[in-house]
């Protein structure tokens, strides 16, 4: 009986139940967008770092990696002290700067490049062809669209270029050896790698035995934090940072992010429980004397509790499941925007659905709507009869 | 030479530097290229403030102003610089001078200002175009949740409409009055929403420009904003006043009553 009232009740006041959900919809999927927000870009960032399997990041002592033109001196003898510790497993150097192809009529197209050991490189997927060797480079779509070139093609590269006398430094002959994604590069951003050697051979005098970043590997088990502190105290001339404090410091950096998503969700979350708080309200105002009737021919307090309940529970439930949908295609749409940021790495998302924080929130909503409603429905459950008859009928 | 005491080059450090390392006017610093390098001893004459640049805002980088040629003797750059700033007389005088250095200057590109501020804020286009895009979704959840009350709130008045009605009062009177009714009370609530966006504005301020240690104003409440509040707001009102007034006065006073 009381699933019959419900629809009744509900089927009777059409154009308002349509916008109860719609409301509670455009809520939910607000709610679930900020959910997605301030969660999707620590794991995504998370999932980026340690996709290639280095627990531990060397820079230069006081710097995050790349954030600086800072390098580390001795890298051979830096690389070979890494590796006294039983829990290292791979050290992957890394030598970033800029290298230019000469073109037509002396201009140039510059690239990032990145110095690196083949064997242990955590930087790029190799998509086609083969790692390089020496005076072989490998590089992404980019720089081959960029520079017209393909796959097996020689062209000249230069460490330097001098744009005042159109001067290239340092040119040679090197030939493509693959085609590759770079991982924490942009989608758009033009790059090629190369053997370090070469790498700091194009940088001269400045560069020898010189790296930006050395990414380790440490053995499975082993605690990335005691890695961290045998290199602080092993290695004074270099920060070794481990995934948890770049994620930590990623996440100051994007507070703003995380700290939207917190407000803009609490306000969604409020919007949605204020509208079926309201309409439940105003329902039970209209609706004193039908259940005066009820309560007359003997139908429980409780029964019609639970039916003007379950009114605000359909309510939140279809508006939540139609918000669920509406936040996926709006998260989407959002995400494509920040995506365009200059410089973000391509396999970064700043909305990433999980499973369980979105059941968790849109949960809550539901919860918190229905609980809304629980007093003006216990409380025209509760009206005395016979005063609430006289008066309808007067 | 001896018994001849070298002066001391001088630097400018920011404030957050100085409050981070705890240094003071007068500080002797040494200043290095690379970590461990042995660099050069400076003093600290000056002691400079943050400015208002969004493009500093999420770098927590310190920054050391220090005299060209020491800068460029520390990095062993040479006479090189990365850029000149050229100041104009302004108008069609920009346009002069921009064609004239890349004529003149061989391996020079000039570029205007603006045209540079367009490029560096590309990062704050993009968090534009994403307030712009929430901005939309919330005025949606406003609008339906808007309608949603008024429709409530005239719902409730069924009997007085009814009363009304039977009483002679004309249906567009009824309609007129439930608009204006509608009105009021959005503009009410308006007025309080900016009110209330106004204290956010302040909150948002300070905790930000705390957070990040700048005088950056990171939300405003401008003239524009506020008419365009007011706008909307009073339109959404009226629009979902009268849907909800029509509906009411096109239904027979009876069945208002639930006596038909």
């Amino acid at each position: 009986m009381i699933g019959r009232l419900v629809v009744a009740s509900l089927a009777g006041h059409r154009a308002r139940t349509l916008l109860a959900v719609a409301g509670v919809a455009v809520s939910a999927a607000l709610l679930l967008d900020m959910v997605m927000l301030s969660s999707g870009m620590r794991e995504s960032f998370r999932s980026l770092l340690t996709s290639r399997g280095f627990d531990l990041r060397v820079a230069p002592k006081g710097t995050l990696p790349f954030d600086t033109e800072a390098t580390i001196a001795d890298a051979t003898a830096t690389i070979a002290a890494l590796r006294e510790s039983p829990d290292v497993v791979a050290v992957a150097p890394v030598l970033g700067g800029t290298i230019h192809l000469p073109q037509r009529g002396g201009a140039a197209i510059s690239s990032v490049a990145l110095g690196v050991d083949p064997a242990t490189q955590g930087d790029y997927v190799l998509l086609t062809g083969h790692e390089p060797a020496d005076g072989e480079i490998v590089a992404n779509d980019a720089l081959l669209a960029a520079s017209r070139h393909h796959v097996g093609d020689t062209l000249t590269i230069a460490g330097g270029y001098d744009p005042q006398l159109r001067r290239f430094d340092s040119s040679r002959r090197v030939r493509i050896s693959g085609r590759v994604r770079f991982v924490y590069l942009a989608r758009d951003q033009r790059a090629a790698a190369m053997p370090l050697a070469a790498m700091q051979a194009l940088g001269g005098p400045a560069r020898r035995d010189r790296v930006s970043l050395m990414m380790i590997r440490a053995r499975a088990g082993a605690d990335a934090e005691g890695v961290r502190q045998w290199i602080a105290r092993r290695l004074p001339k270099v920060t070794a940072i481990s995934t948890a404090t770049a994620i930590a410091q990623v996440e100051e950096r994007l507070s703003y992010f995380r700290q939207l998503a917190f407000i803009l969700g609490s306000v969604s979350l409020v919007v949605g429980v204020l509208l079926v708080g309201t309409l439940v309200t105003v329902s039970v105002n209209e609706r004193i004397g039908e259940f005066a009737v009820l309560r007359a021919i003997g139908i429980a307090r409780r029964t019609i509790t639970a039916q003007i309940m379950i009114e605000g529970a359909v309510l939140m439930l279809a508006g939540a499941l139609l918000g669920l949908a509406l936040g996926l295609v709006t998260a989407r749409y959002l995400n494509a925007i920040l995506a365009s940021f200059p410089g973000l790495p391509q396999s970064i998302d700043f909305f990433l659905f999980q499973p369980r924080a979105a059941w968790t929130a849109l949960g809550l909503l539901a919860i918190a709507g229905i609980t809304a409603g629980a007093w003006p429905a216990w409380r025209g459950a509760s009206l005395p009869i016979a005063r609430v008859l006289r008066e309808e009928a007067a | 030479m001896p018994g001849v005491r070298r002066e001391l080059r001088t630097i400018a450090i920011d404030a957050r530097l100085a409050a981070d390392a705890r240094l003071t006017l007068g500080d002797r610093l040494v200043l290095s290229a690379q970590p461990g390098d042995a660099g050069d001893t400076v003093r600290v004459a000056a002691i400079t403030k943050p400015s208002a640049d969004p493009s500093e805002v999420s770098r927590q980088e310190y920054r050391v102003r220090l005299h060209l040629d020491q800068l460029q003797s520390l990095t062993s750059y040479g006479d090189r610089v990365h850029r000149f700033a050229v100041q104009s007389r302004g108008g069609a005088s920009q346009d002069r001078a921009v064609a004239a250095i890349d004529a003149a200057a061989f391996g020079f590109v000039a570029h205007r200002s603006k045209d540079v501020a367009v490029e560096t804020s590309a990062t704050f286009a993009v968090v534009s175009r994403f307030h712009r895009a929430i901005g939309v979704i919330t005025i949606v959840a406003s609008a339906i949740f808007l309608l949603c009350i008024l429709l409530l709130k005239v719902d409730e008045r069924r009997r007085d409409v009814a009363a009304l009605r039977l009483s002679g009062i004309s249906r567009a009177t009824i309609v007129k009055s439930i608009v204006i009714e509608a009105s009021v009370i959005t503009l009410l609530g308006t007025l309080f929403g900016i009110a209330l966006g106004w204290v956010a504005t302040v909150i948002v301020n300070s905790h930000y420009q705390g957070v990040y240690r700048t005088p950056l104003r990171f939300a405003l409440v401008t003239p524009q904003t506020i008419v365009f509040a007011l706008v909307l707001s009073i339109v959404l009102g009226i629009v979902a006043g009268a849907l909800a007034a029509l509906r009411l006065a096109r239904a027979h006073p009876l069945a208002l009553l639930g006596r038909r």
